[in-house]
């Protein structure tokens, strides 16, 4: 899979954790620019990508992240 | 040499005229006062404690280096392994080794086992809990990938010891050090809000903390005297105290860092607006708990994150647990921390605890009664968090709150509020709170200041001073020193 078709997942993963219909993600976007995204709703947002993909990150992998980049490269290298 | 003291005053002012003047726009030479500066602020409270600063500066310097040139993955490992059970163990040595020694001698008395175990003269060095903290972070933010190892040792020094938060806080995380290797030029705005921001914090610790403390010590010294209501009155105050005074410190650092030109972590965000525990907890002493919510809150919420509610609630009960014993060795701090871990778990189970609210006033401006009702009982939950927090011990803390639970107790809110002996701290509380509310969207309440006629904000300048003036007492020390 495309890293942008991964990124369209991932985005759609985090409308619906995050109940907002207007995120858009890119790959350089953090915490700090998506509303409602933060240490409390990261687990669930984590949670969510793992049972879509059938996949499990590592705890080292998902603190080490430190944009949706990091994430979606993460998650290619997973599915490779 | 405290903010609210001459010889701060008087330190200050030399730094400032020389960071300013001769050494404007020289970085490094400016790096190198804040060091001298901040060592010798450490040295003046703790001399015999100043070797023990530079050491752990020098240690955790070289491990930064050593993780740089590390090559192995499991090398790198092993080194921010080492700074981390170096860190905490600073800690676990200074701050509890008595502890555990009282703690396991009842345990084997409890069970009719005899021990000769000796408790050590260990003195806690000054600002050893926040000092560590820093460290702990730059190892492991290093480890993470998400900071350089630092190469110049001035900056770094310079960072663990940056005099404004060095004693109390705010725990700043090493991302700071990118402001110490930018150029800084003088700022008027900032320096002004740096001033306005201390002016704040000083008026909150002389007119309310150390004004409440005259009623507060009184009846903790002789609990079993006071009557329900008297307890009950000193119980609320203290709430007051405990948030005007550090709260009231930490503004005073943050405007210290302003005026010379460094943008310093928040620590509180109008605490008592919070409508729920969870809430209270991202708005009160907020370095701490951004601390301790990245590096253990949350690697125990990614391991938990299987066990779906309930890896949560262990994950935020051990983290509440954690943020209570920070304070010191005592088991109420322990206990203070399992209360509001508990209180977290209604919140969790309702899933109120991920979601944040956003204030809207109602009515007049005022908050809507929803979030009054909320705000109230937020208030007295944590006040009662905070009578556990205050006690010497666990008993101490029982005979106090059993001493309220009777009807006359309700008194007390006619002492609190109508009482000529208390009318004027009354007043200045409700006048806090007023004053919060209406400017919760900033920083602190005295920021709008800068868009006031010139004329205007001197006579606001003018009467806060008048009143520090006329309501100052007993110099007392802020209570977070002693962490």
């Amino acid at each position: 899979m495309q890293k942008e078709d991964l990124l369209l997942k991932v985005q759609d993963i985090f409308r619906d954790v995050l109940d907002d219909e207007e995120i858009v993600l890119s790959e350089t976007s953090t915490a700090e620019d998506v509303e409602g995204w933060d240490s409390l709703t990261h687990i669930q947002l984590i949670v969510a990508i793992e049972k879509k993909f059938k996949i499990k990150f590592t705890s080292k992998e998902i603190l080490s992240w430190k944009n949706v980049g990091e994430l979606i490269d993460c998650l290619a290298s997973k599915l490779a | 040499m405290s903010f609210n003291s001459l010889p701060f005053l008087l330190f200050f002012v030399v730094v400032f005229t020389l960071y300013w003047f001769p050494l404007r726009e020289k970085t490094k030479a400016q790096n190198i006062l804040i060091l001298l500066a901040s060592w010798f602020f450490y040295g003046y409270a703790s001399l015999k404690m100043l070797p023990l600063l530079i050491g752990a500066t020098a240690l955790f310097y070289g491990i930064g280096l050593a993780l740089k040139h590390c090559k192995s993955e499991k090398g790198a490992s092993w080194i921010s392994a080492l700074g981390v059970v170096l860190g905490v163990g600073l800690l676990l040595y200074f701050k509890y080794f008595n502890f555990f020694i009282e703690s396991f001698s009842s345990l084997f008395g409890a069970l009719g086992l005899q021990t000769n175990w000796h408790t050590f003269q260990i003195i806690l060095p000054l600002g050893l809990s926040f000092i560590t903290f820093k460290l702990i972070s730059y190892v492991v933010e290093i480890r993470r990938g998400k900071l350089e190892p630092e190469t110049d040792f001035i900056a770094f020094a310079a960072y663990v010891a940056f005099f404004p938060c060095l004693l109390s806080g705010p725990i700043d995380r090493p991302q700071f050090l990118g402001q110490l290797h930018k150029t800084r030029s003088f700022d008027y705005d900032t320096a002004a809000e740096g001033i306005r921001q201390f002016l704040w914090g000083l008026a909150k610790k002389v007119l309310i903390a150390d004004r409440c403390s005259l009623v507060i010590d009184p009846v903790w010294e002789n609990i079993s005297g006071a009557s329900g209501s008297m307890l009950l009155t000193a119980a609320l105050l203290f709430s007051f105290q405990m948030y005007t005074d550090f709260s009231g410190y930490s503004d005073m650092a943050i405007g210290t860092g302003k005026l010379l030109g460094f943008r310093v972590a928040r620590n509180f965000n109008y605490p008592f607006f919070a409508t729920n525990v969870a809430e209270y907890w991202r708005r009160w002493h907020m370095s701490l708990t951004g601390w301790l919510t990245d590096y253990v809150f949350m690697p125990l919420n990614v391991r938990f994150r299987d066990w779906g509610q309930f890896g949560m609630i262990l994950a935020i009960v051990i983290n509440m647990v954690l943020v209570g014993l920070w304070h010191g060795a005592n088991w109420t701090f322990g206990v203070f921390g399992l209360y509001h871990g508990l209180l977290f778990v209604p919140l969790i189970l309702s899933g109120a605890f991920a979601k944040k609210h956003k204030l809207k006033p109602g009515w007049l401006g005022l908050p809507k009664l929803s979030d009054f009702g909320g705000m109230v009982l937020t208030f007295l939950l944590v006040t009662v968090g905070l009578i556990i927090f205050k006690a010497d011990s666990i008993a101490q803390a029982w005979q106090y709150l059993a001493g309220m639970a009777h009807l006359e107790t309700l008194k007390g809110f006619y002492l609190f509020f109508l009482h000529p002996d208390f009318r004027t701290k009354t007043v200045l509380i409700i006048a806090l709170m007023i004053l919060e509310w209406r400017n919760r969207t900033v920083e602190f309440p005295l920021v709008p200041l800068k868009c006031y006629h010139w004329a205007v904000r001197y006579a606001i300048y003018l009467v806060l001073v008048c009143l520090l003036i006329m309501l100052w007492g007993k110099n007392l020390t802020f209570l977070y020193i002693e962490f």
